[in-house]
């Protein structure tokens, strides 16, 4: 499935190209932050600060706050500074921004990957079938796409939410369980409605772009020869259409990557999300203080904004080095 | 007479599309968990009052009898009535439309006048600093979520400068425009392009950043063709070819994609909307939803998508007239 | 949205006070209770400004000044329909349209209104218009199907009897009566209603321009586009009083809190409602404003529905008032803005205990009647704290931290949830076995002064919100409700509270305070009622 020749493609745009090495690298860390979570923290991430005389809020290590407070009736100003302790600063009801930034991308990296997936795996079949048997199959099939082309990608997933709710699983966390770090959460709120809503809303690219390279492939040699030999239509679909589609796929795959991880801090920016540990929903939450505490909203964005362009620069170095030609498809941000 | 047929099958499309989107939005009504009564009738306990609402809203009918009365309304042009707001959907949506328009226009104007230079300087100084700012900056661009931008915008421009208000709409654009022809008031056009500008660049940047890439890649495929070098060979001034051919043929694609996006531009305008207050179609969307106000919830879907189909159709047409063999695929 | 919740539970409480048999008003037991009433409350005042502009949270998406029931709209148009009466909470209602009421004994009230009203579209007030428009909240057959019939509970009917006098029948205590029709009648005019309003098919006054609006308050509406979530007024001409000197009234409507505070902060605004307790700072620190502040009616509180494991049990409950630090959560959530609750009634408010002190923070003591209640460290119980987002002052905040107060015993672990503010209000209303959302955090103004109304409909069978069973405190709130003697009752209602502190319906939590940030140069006294009226700034 992967040949030699696409393997040389993909190093040889690497060694050329300084952005896929610096889409490989934000891609990388990201996803390591997210994975060990739980052992680079340095704070449960729902641990709150608890009030000296001065609240529970502090600025980023080397910035100082200014914060007034009622007590007895009169004001009290303090005068708050950073703290090691605090790196990134707290938010306004004291958990540590540093420790929620990780957890954050965590959330990120589970619902667009699973996302992702999901999407591919209702997106691929569909649209191999619909562009295999042609006909009324992909007649029926391309309607039901067309209906839900017309659905901004965000609103859709907003009235799903509103919906069905907003469901979620939690799963052991494997890190904690095992004993490396002590203190962090023992679950991971894994948002599986959200991610089954960005599924549900974006799978139909997938099955675009599969249709279009089912269609170009029934009528190749081969195909008609396997199926002359007496292969079935299921057979020919997962030897033949399938493996000869992947290329423009995978590189959909992690374009939707991008779009998914927007979409999903948009849902929680918009409080539909079900987990507090996203970037979104910390946004949320620091655009109500950001006169005086601008640290809360900036930190989440800055990582979204960074794993979306990692993930987008790897989606552009396969598709130069794959050349799938599938310019302009895509969700798009929603975010 | 191929155009004609053409245009017939897309509309005939178009109407299951919107059966389809009104089935969907009737759907998810049918299954969210909660009940208009107590939207309408808050707490009262009077179960005969409960009662009189539900059979008002035709809540006691099967759910297939409310899907065709539903239907039935839709087609007679009644979008319905807000649990809510006691008004017609069709008033709200008339409130809102304009300021949602009049947004989203911004932002596509923004994104234009800003991409399509951007992409040709992009396209035609490839490998130099300019095409790697441009690169730079559609790639950021593109991996922005359009609502932290606007809370930094606030916070950077807005909270500092304080020249751009931080949220609402001021005035509508047809009033400033009223003002300044009758009276010749100067200041509600300022003032209405103070309040526009932050919201309009967080909406447009992402379509900016979309179309500086598009423009980038057509032009670039573009040049590459032999009649470029054909028509530059007979003398044509290089700057003329550039600009009128190649970015004509460049732009006919986007176009289509743009069509295509529209979807994108309006849930975007959702979420710009509730960063800045603009009391339009997609902070109504919001209230809405969150309220279980289903009536607006829905009429605002269908609205979209009506708005993204005829405008795909008429795209589609313009394609098909400028490209003929489309037809007859 | 803040209120609406609040609103609607008081109606019902109403609706339920009226429905005993003769209850005596929690009302009449209340003059004096908070000294007298205003001298300066009346028109005029010394206000004088070109524009006054106040902006709001909430913004009102209907016209109908006989429909919604949410207390920010009502600000809106009490400028532009009247009351019959100045209602304060606390005090005894003053007349402002009627001059003069009497009651008969039989549950009959004849109320004398002044013959110089005339309403902004030039038609007169008359006694007929005031029987109409109670017909309009009251009749299910006459539309609209107005919220406000239940906050008129006792109302019977009017009939007018001449131009300027109107008999209103009623059931219940004539006290209770005086508060509904004093608060909930805003007359609009037949012959305009009949003739040239703007009205919807079933029949709410529904419009989109200055139009739509005809009552006979100081001021009128002279701009109006719904889709702006902005009213422009000024002052009526042939206004009965004397209107404040404004030359143009505008009120408009912004979600977002900083975004109000920045409004205010570049002088677009002179009022703003709700300021963030961590913008308080920003604003004294500019001198053209300042805030003004006053601890509201509202409660704060998280219901613990205790026909549901493990709020069955009164261990496990006061486990949870234990454990909660309410005192924390104000200092640190609130920037010290609120007062921690003891009992279900605020103070100020006829019944409250004064010698009761809130819950202390112990977690050895909650952790031990934890274990009493049968929960251990092995064995935890496993609890879902659900919050309402952006409904009250920093509500998501403090919910994640009361959850996360409670999550500190070994013995129980207690998860927080952020949601929509319907799905808590469903919950509220959803019955005291509501097994999904059994522990939540809600809001409720007080706003009568009178702690049945806090009281009523979350602990009684006929209560629309119940959350808590107890015969004993059912039969004490019965017990008050046909109290004759106002001491003897505020001496009943105040066991009521000591018994309720004790039982732990709720994890008590504060009031809040309703803060306020208006121009400096502007006087003006924040209402525990949360009303902002103009006539009473100078």
């Amino acid at each position: 499935m992967i040949s030699d020749r696409i393997k040389s493609n993909l190093t040889n745009e690497l060694r050329r190209s300084l952005l896929a090495k610096v889409g490989i690298v934000l891609f990388v860390s990201i996803l390591l932050m997210g994975l060990f979570a739980p052992v680079l923290a340095t704070h449960n991430p729902h641990e709150q600060g608890h009030s000296d005389e001065a609240g529970a809020s502090y600025p980023p290590l080397g910035l100082t706050d200014e914060i007034t407070i009622a007590q007895d009736g009169e004001r009290v100003s303090h005068t708050v500074e950073g703290t090691s302790e605090h790196v990134l600063g707290t938010n306004n009801v004291g958990q540590d921004i540093y420790s929620r930034f990780l957890y954050g991308a965590r959330t990120s990296l589970l619902v667009g990957l699973s996302g992702t997936l999901l999407a591919t795996a209702i997106g691929v079949p569909v649209g191999l079938t619909a562009g295999y048997f042609g006909g009324r199959v992909d007649d029926g099939l391309m309607r039901i796409a067309d209906i839900m082309l017309a659905f901004p990608s965000l609103v859709l997933a907003l009235a799903l939410m509103g919906a069905f709710g907003r469901g979620t699983v939690g799963i052991p966390d494997p890190i904690v369980a095992a004993g490396f770090a002590d203190g962090m959460p023992e679950t991971i709120t894994f948002p599986g409605m959200v991610t089954v809503v960005v599924a549900l809303v974006t799978w139909v690219w997938f099955a675009r772009v599969a249709r279009g390279e089912a269609m170009a492939i029934r009528n190749e040699e081969y195909v008609k020869a396997a199926r002359s030999l007496g292969a079935s239509h299921a057979t020919i679909l997962r030897k033949h259409v399938l493996p000869n589609s992947l290329t423009p796929i995978i590189v959909l795959a992690t374009i939707q990557v991008a779009a998914i991880i927007l979409l999903e801090s948009s849902l929680s920016y918009l409080g539909f999300s079900g987990t507090t540990l996203s970037w979104g929903y910390e946004i949320q939450r620091g655009h109500d203080v950001m006169r005086n505490q601008w640290w809360v909203a900036t930190v989440p964005g800055i990582g979204i904004v960074l794993s979306v362009i990692g993930v987008n620069l790897l989606g552009d170095w396969l598709r130069d080095a794959l050349d799938p030609n599938i310019e302009g498809e895509g969700a798009g941000g929603a975010g | 007479m191929a155009f004609g047929k053409f245009l017939i099958r897309r509309l005939l499309q178009g109407v299951f599309v919107i059966w389809g989107v009104v089935t969907i939005t009737f759907a998810l009504r049918a299954l969210s968990p909660g009940d208009p009564v107590n939207l309408i009738a808050g707490q009262v306990p009077d179960q005969s009052t409960r009662d009189q609402i539900r059979q008002d809203l035709g809540l006691d009918q099967p759910m297939y009898v409310q899907y065709f009365d539903y239907l039935g309304n839709l087609l007679t042009g009644n979008l319905g009535y807000s649990y809510n707001q006691r008004r017609a959907v069709n008033d709200i949506i008339a409130q809102h439309f304009a300021a949602t328009v009049e947004l989203a226009v911004a932002a596509t104007i923004v994104a234009v006048v800003i991409a399509i230079p951007l992409g040709v300087v992009s396209a035609t100084r490839r490998d130099q600093p300019a095409d790697y700012a441009a690169t730079f900056g559609s790639l950021v661009g593109i991996s922005t979520p359009n609502f932290w931008l606007g809370i930094m915008l606030i916070l950077i421009v807005a909270m500092q400068v304080g020249v751009f208000p931080t949220s609402g709409r001021g005035i509508a654009f047809h009033e400033a425009m009223y003002n300044l022809f009758r009276y010749g008031y100067v200041l509600d056009l300022l003032s209405w392009l103070s309040y526009i500008t932050l919201p309009a660049i967080t909406l447009g940047t992402y379509f900016t950043a979309l179309i500086t890439r598009l423009t980038r890649s057509g032009m670039i495929d573009e040049l590459g063709k032999p009649y470029v070098t054909a028509t530059e060979a007979k003398g044509l001034p290089r700057t003329l070819v550039r600009y009128k051919h190649v970015l004509r043929n460049t732009l006919i694609p986007i176009i289509t994609v743009l069509g295509l996006q529209l979807g994108t531009l309006m849930g975007g305008a959702v979420i710009t909307e509730e960063v800045f207050n603009w009391p339009g179609l997609g902070q109504m969307f919001i209230t809405s939803l969150r309220n279980g106000d289903w009536p607006v919830v829905q009429g605002i879907v269908l609205f979209i998508a009506v708005a993204f189909v005829v405008i795909n159709i008429l795209v589609d047409a313009l394609y098909a007239r400028l490209n003929p063999q489309v037809t007859d695929e | 949205m803040k209120g609406v919740i609040n609103q609607s539970i008081d109606r019902r409480t109403l609706l339920k006070l009226t429905g005993a048999a003769g209850a005596t008003s929690g009302l009449g037991a209340l003059a004096g209770c908070l000294g007298d009433p205003d001298d300066d409350d009346g028109d005029g005042g010394d206000l004088d400004l070109d524009t006054l502009t106040i902006t709001q949270g909430e913004f009102p998406d209907v016209e109908d000044p006989n429909d919604h029931i949410t207390g920010p709209y009502f600000n809106v148009y009490d400028h532009v329909y009247e009351p019959l009466f100045d209602v304060t909470p606390g005090e005894e209602p003053q007349g402002r349209i009627v001059e003069d009421w009497e009651h008969g004994d039989d549950g009959t009230v004849e109320l004398t209104i002044r013959s110089d009203v005339v309403f902004h579209q030039g038609q007169e007030l008359t006694a007929e218009d005031i029987a109409f428009t109670l017909e309009r909240q009251i009749d299910p057959d006459v539309p609209p199907a107005s919220d406000q019939v239940a906050g008129l509970g006792s109302i019977e009917g009017a009939e007018a009897l001449d131009d300027t006098t109107l008999e209103l029948s009623y059931s219940g205590a004539a006290q209770l009566a005086e508060f509904e029709f004093g608060n909930y009648l805003r007359a609009v005019s037949q012959e305009w209603y009949e003739n040239d309003a703007p009205t919807t098919d079933d029949g709410v006054i529904s419009g989109e321009d200055a139009e739509a609006f005809n009552g006979t308050g100081p001021f009128q509406v002279t701009e109006y586009n719904p889709g702006q979530n902005r009213i422009v007024m000024e002052p009526f001409d042939d206004y009965w009083g004397e209107a404040p000197n404004v030359g143009e009234l505008i009120f408009e409507g912004e979600t977002s809190d900083s975004g109000r505070v920045s409004s205010l902060l570049a002088d677009e605004t002179n009022f703003v409602d709700n300021v963030q307790p961590s913008e308080v700072g920003n604003v004294e620190n500019d001198d053209d404003v300042r805030i003004e502040e006053v601890t509201s009616f509202r409660n704060i509180f998280l219901p613990m529905k205790n026909e549901v494991e493990p709020f069955d049990s009164l261990e496990f409950r006061q486990a949870m008032n234990y454990a909660v630090d309410n005192e924390e959560i104000i200092s640190d959530i609130l920037n010290g803005f609120g007062a921690p609750m003891s009992q279900p009634t605020p103070p100020e408010v006829n019944g409250y205990n004064p010698d009761l002190d809130p819950y202390e923070h112990d977690l050895e003591q909650a952790e031990e009647l934890v274990e009493e209640a049968g929960y251990t460290e092995d064995d935890p119980a496993d609890i879902t704290l659900t919050v309402p987002e952006g409904r009250y002052l920093n509500d998501a905040e403090v919910g994640e931290r009361a959850a996360d107060q409670i999550d500190q015993l070994p013995n129980v672990d207690c998860d927080f949830e952020s949601v929509p503010f319907d799905v808590v209000s469903e919950a509220n209303s959803a019955g005291v076995d509501h097994e999904d959302i059994p522990f939540f955090l809600i809001g409720w103004g007080v706003i009568t002064g009178d702690a049945d109304y806090g009281m009523f409909g979350f602990f009684h069978d006929d209560g629309g919100v119940q959350s808590f069973r107890d015969e004993e405190l059912q039969t004490a709130l019965e017990e008050s409700q046909v109290e004759d003697d106002p001491e003897e009752r505020e001496a009943m209602l105040q066991e009521v509270n000591e018994m309720a502190q004790e039982k732990a319906p709720w994890v008590f939590l504060h009031q809040q305070q309703s803060i306020y940030g208006l121009d400096a140069d502007i006087e003006w006294d924040a209402r525990e009622d949360e009303s902002v009226f103009v006539w009473e700034m100078s």
